[in-house]
Formats: structure tokens, C-alpha cells, sequence
């Protein structure tokens, strides 16, 4: 395929921009990178807090049972809402330079992954220093990972380029993904639900992410390997769609923006 | 016919654009509902009507017409920034675009950063760069500066980097847009003598340009378009001199 040449041609950009994203989110602040660990920290402090007292039933590891889950959900949200701006927020160059533009939201989805795998060293000093401990099931991160940016590529490519047409999407964007907050067995166990709303968030394909990163590293049990094969065609064929959705859209850009 | 396919660099077929202009863009949703009506108040402007061109390789080409006769809409087509309504355009050969210099500056970097950078940009890759690092620096002449913020130069140190930058790319077709005015005097003829130089060594060039000093100097061809269409094409001194004598 034509899009795997260009992309490689145009390697040293991508690079350049998920080089300049990582380090440009926290440039000019005082504490720097150490905010990619404080703000997940702070975050989990919150919801341990509030969440440990209404579900949890004094369950002590409980604020671990929300971190493997809490992290890799902090890469969803900001992904997606980094990539309905991102043509945006690049038009200047758009409008005066030729590069495959598909480099935009891939370079967002692979920086927000290298900046997830960063803090995954947070699960880890969990898990760790909690007694919940390790598991040879580990090794299934960067399976589980894949799954994730397979599916982060294909929203990215949509959100991207339809948001260019479409400026309400942005917000839209932000409250769907404040709802989807709540549809993904984050800060609960889907268990508790009633059942008509157990299938509801059943369909929700981060469920299955979010029980796959704490089936490894909290329950230290086998993840639903078909649930995730599953999830893992529905992800490629959301970012072929995706991609040719961009395709098409990515030819009016200079002129809309 | 067939054997004359493998020379030419750009290929313009049957190419038309358009532009919508809005007199009241409704963006969002809510504004798309209660103002449906207003959005049909679009004009069609039509910039390029039926234009066909062939350029052969290692042509040196000028566009030259009146302001808003289609030239940078053209060059912009070529470079794939825009797309054509109607037609096609197609290109051999890797292609750079001096169309808006030092695009994606980055004012807070060094210049030898925004060098990687704006070179990223042109699809260069990392080894690529640092083979050319001392060339551009060289013909940027900025050696003293080259590892201060760009925000920190004036506007012609900025100029004059990101031309040597974009002149060193090595593509095999360059569109050039309303820049031989870079810089002083002297970088000026520094820019020429490159020209002249990529010319010799085959490369493709068109430019887009008011000064028909530079026209007659470095172009074997000049397309003279007019209203959106190709008013008159060949040698350049007979297009000039019929341009000049029409608008003068």
C-alpha cells in the first residue's frame, strides 16, 4: 500500500513531531515531565477518595483496582481529544507546506502511547510496593497496547478530519468522553451493575481493554483472549474506514481551514 | 507520443478550481440549523478554467499574469496543497515547494533544530540531514547565530535560513514563489547563482513572479495566464515582451 511507503518516507517528521508533543505538553512549566506522573497521581487520589468510600467497602486495594484502569484510560481521552484538534491546530503549515497529513494523528496516538507506556512505570510501582505484586502475564501489555493504538488510529483519523468540517465535533468529543467515563468499568466492578446496563457497557469496546490491563496486572489472570481478537479486527477495520475517511476529507483541508 | 510521457516532470490536464467564497459561514452545528438559509449565499469562483500544461524535465518555467489571474492557485495545485475540482495533475520526481518560506519555524527552536525540523517537513530523512547541515548553514551564512532561537533573528536571517533550507532539499522539481526578493543585495545574486546552478544540473523549476528582470534571466519558457486561462505559451522573451506591451 501507498500509505506505508509515504509514511516511511516521511519518518524523520513523524519522529520530529512525537518528539516535539512529549516535550512540548509541559514545556515552560515549573515540575516538567514529572507532571505526566503527578497528574495521573493526583487524579487517582481523587477518585480513591471519593469512589473508595461509595464502592469499594473498604477494600484496600481498591485505589490500585482503579489505577491500571485509570491510566490507560488517561491515554484514551487524551488521544482522541489531542486528535480532533490537531489538523486544527496545525493549520498554519497545512496551508503552506505539502506532507502526507496522515502523519498528524498518527504522530498524536503514537506520542499519547509512549507517554502511557512511560507511566505504566505508576502501575507498576503499585502493584509492586502493594503486595498486589507481578505475573508472568505481563508479557501481554504490549499485546493489549496494540489493540489500543490499532483502535486510537482509527478514531484518530475520524475525529481529525471531520472536525475540520465540523467544529462543533470538539466539544461533542469532550462530553462523550466524560459519559464514557462512567460506561467503562473504571471506577466500579461491572458486576455491580444491573444487568440491562451491564450490556450497555459491554459494548463499549475500552470494557474490554480496561478488564484486559487489570486481568494482567491486578487479578493476574489469563484476559479474555477472544474478546480482545475480536476487538482487535473491529480496531483494524476502524482504521481502514478511518483511514479512507481521511483520505477523502484530508483533500479539502487547506481550503476549509 | 508514448516516448515523450517519460519526459515530461509535470503534467496539468484539463485542470479546473473553484473556490466557494462564503459571505456568511455558518460553522457549527447550531449556527448550520438556524441559519440554513444564509449558508446558500455562496459564490462560485472559478480561478483555473480548463488549464493544460506540459513541462518537460529540466524546464525552467515562468508564470506570469496580473494579480489574481490563477498563478499561485496553480503552483498551489502542484504542490498538492490544494486539489483540482476537475482534471488532473501529476508529478514525477520528489518536489519542493518554496512557496511560503520557513513554514513550520518552530521560534522558540535553534536554527539548527528548526533546520531538522523544517527539512522533516520536505521528507528528508535524519541521515539526509546531517549530510546537508554544513551546506545550508554555509549558504544561510548565519554560522554565528545558527544555535540561537529563530525569534531572536530579523526577518531576513529568517529568510535567508529557511531558503537555504528549502534550495538544499535535492528535489528534482522546485516551485518558487514570489521569492527572489530574499534577503540584501548580496544573498539575492547568492540565490540567482544557485538557481542557475540547479538549472544546469537538470532540475525542473517554475516560478511565480512579478520582476521580469528574473524572468528573462533565468526562464526558457513563460506561460502567460490571464482570467484563469493560458493567454499565451513559448519562449520567454516573446511572452514577456507581448505581456508588457498588453498591461503597460
Amino acid at each position: 500500500m501507498n500509505i506505508f511507503k509515504k509514511i516511511y518516507n516521511y519518518r524523520e517528521l513523524l519522529k520530529t513531531n512525537v518528539k516535539k508533543e512529549i516535550r512540548g505538553r509541559y514545556k515552560n512549566s515549573f515540575l516538567g515531565i514529572l507532571w505526566s506522573f503527578l497528574n495521573p497521581l493526583l487524579q487517582l487520589l481523587v477518585y480513591s477518595v471519593i469512589f473508595g468510600a461509595l464502592l469499594a467497602g473498604g477494600d484496600e486495594t481498591y485505589p490500585i483496582y482503579i489505577c491500571v484502569a485509570l491510566i490507560p484510560w488517561t491515554y484514551f481521552t487524551t488521544a482522541i481529544s489531542q486528535a480532533a484538534f490537531t489538523v486544527i491546530g496545525n493549520s498554519d503549515i497545512i496551508k503552506k507546506v505539502y506532507f502526507p497529513r496522515e502523519i498528524l494523528p498518527i504522530s498524536v496516538v503514537t506520542s499519547g502511547a509512549v507517554n502511557f507506556v512511560i507511566s505504566t512505570i505508576i502501575i507498576l510501582a503499585f502493584v509492586i510496593f502493594s503486595g498486589v505484586g507481578l505475573s508472568w502475564y505481563i508479557v501481554l501489555y504490549p499485546f493489549i497496547l496494540l489493540i489500543q493504538y490499532i483502535l486510537l488510529l482509527g478514531i484518530g483519523f475520524i475525529v481529525s478530519s471531520v472536525t475540520v468540517y465540523f467544529r462543533d465535533l470538539e466539544h461533542i468529543i469532550g462530553v462523550v468522553l466524560m459519559a464514557a467515563f462512567y460506561a467503562t468499568p473504571i471506577v466500579y466492578n461491572i458486576q455491580q451493575l444491573p444487568h440491562a446496563l451491564q450490556v450497555l457497557v459491554n459494548l463499549n469496546p475500552m470494557t474490554h481493554l480496561i478488564n484486559g490491563y487489570r486481568d494482567i496486572f491486578y487479578y493476574h489472570q489469563m484476559p479474555n483472549m477472544k474478546m480482545l481478537l475480536i476487538l482487535l479486527g473491529i480496531s483494524i477495520v476502524l482504521t481502514i474506514v478511518g483511514y479512507f475517511i481521511f483520505k477523502k476529507l484530508q483533500k479539502g483541508f487547506a481550503e476549509e481551514l | 507520443m508514448k516516448e515523450n510521457e517519460d519526459n515530461i516532470a509535470i503534467k496539468v490536464d484539463h485542470v479546473y478550481k473553484s473556490f466557494n467564497i462564503y459571505y456568511d459561514r455558518a460553522n457549527t452545528l447550531k449556527e448550520r440549523a438556524l441559519f440554513w438559509m444564509r449558508n446558500k449565499r455562496k459564490e462560485k469562483r472559478e480561478v483555473l478554467k480548463d488549464i493544460n500544461l506540459d513541462i518537460k524535465k529540466g524546464e525552467t518555467v515562468a508564470l506570469i499574469g496580473v494579480n489574481g489571474s490563477g498563478k499561485s492557485t496553480l503552483l498551489k495545485l502542484m504542490t498538492q496543497i490544494i486539489f483540482p475540482n476537475k482534471g488532473t495533475i501529476e508529478t514525477k520526481g520528489k518536489l519542493t515547494s518554496l512557496l511560503e518560506l520557513g513554514a513550520g519555524f518552530h521560534p522558540d527552536f535553534s536554527g539548527r533544530e528548526n533546520i531538522y525540523f523544517n527539512s522533516s517537513i520536505f521528507g528528508l530523512t535524519r541521515k539526509e540531514i546531517d549530510e546537508r547541515l554544513d551546506k545550508i548553514i554555509e549558504f544561510s551564512e548565519l554560522q554565528d547565530f545558527i544555535d540561537n532561537p529563530v525569534r531572536t533573528y530579523s526577518s531576513g536571517m529568517y529568510m535567508r535560513l529557511a531558503f537555504s533550507v528549502a534550495i538544499n532539499v535535492d528535489a528534482d522539481i522546485l516551485l518558487i514563489d514570489e521569492i527572489l526578493s530574499v534577503g540584501d543585495q548580496h544573498f539575492q545574486e547568492k540565490c540567482f547563482n544557485k538557481m542557475r546552478e540547479l538549472k544546469k544540473e537538470g532540475k525542473t523549476m517554475v516560478f511565480v513572479t512579478h520582476s521580469m528582470d528574473s524572468v528573462k534571466n533565468l526562464c526558457d519558457r513563460a506561460v502567460w495566464l490571464s482570467n484563469g486561462v493560458v493567454r499565451m505559451d513559448g519562449n520567454t522573451d516573446e511572452v514577456v515582451d507581448e505581456y508588457l506591451k498588453e498591461t503597460m
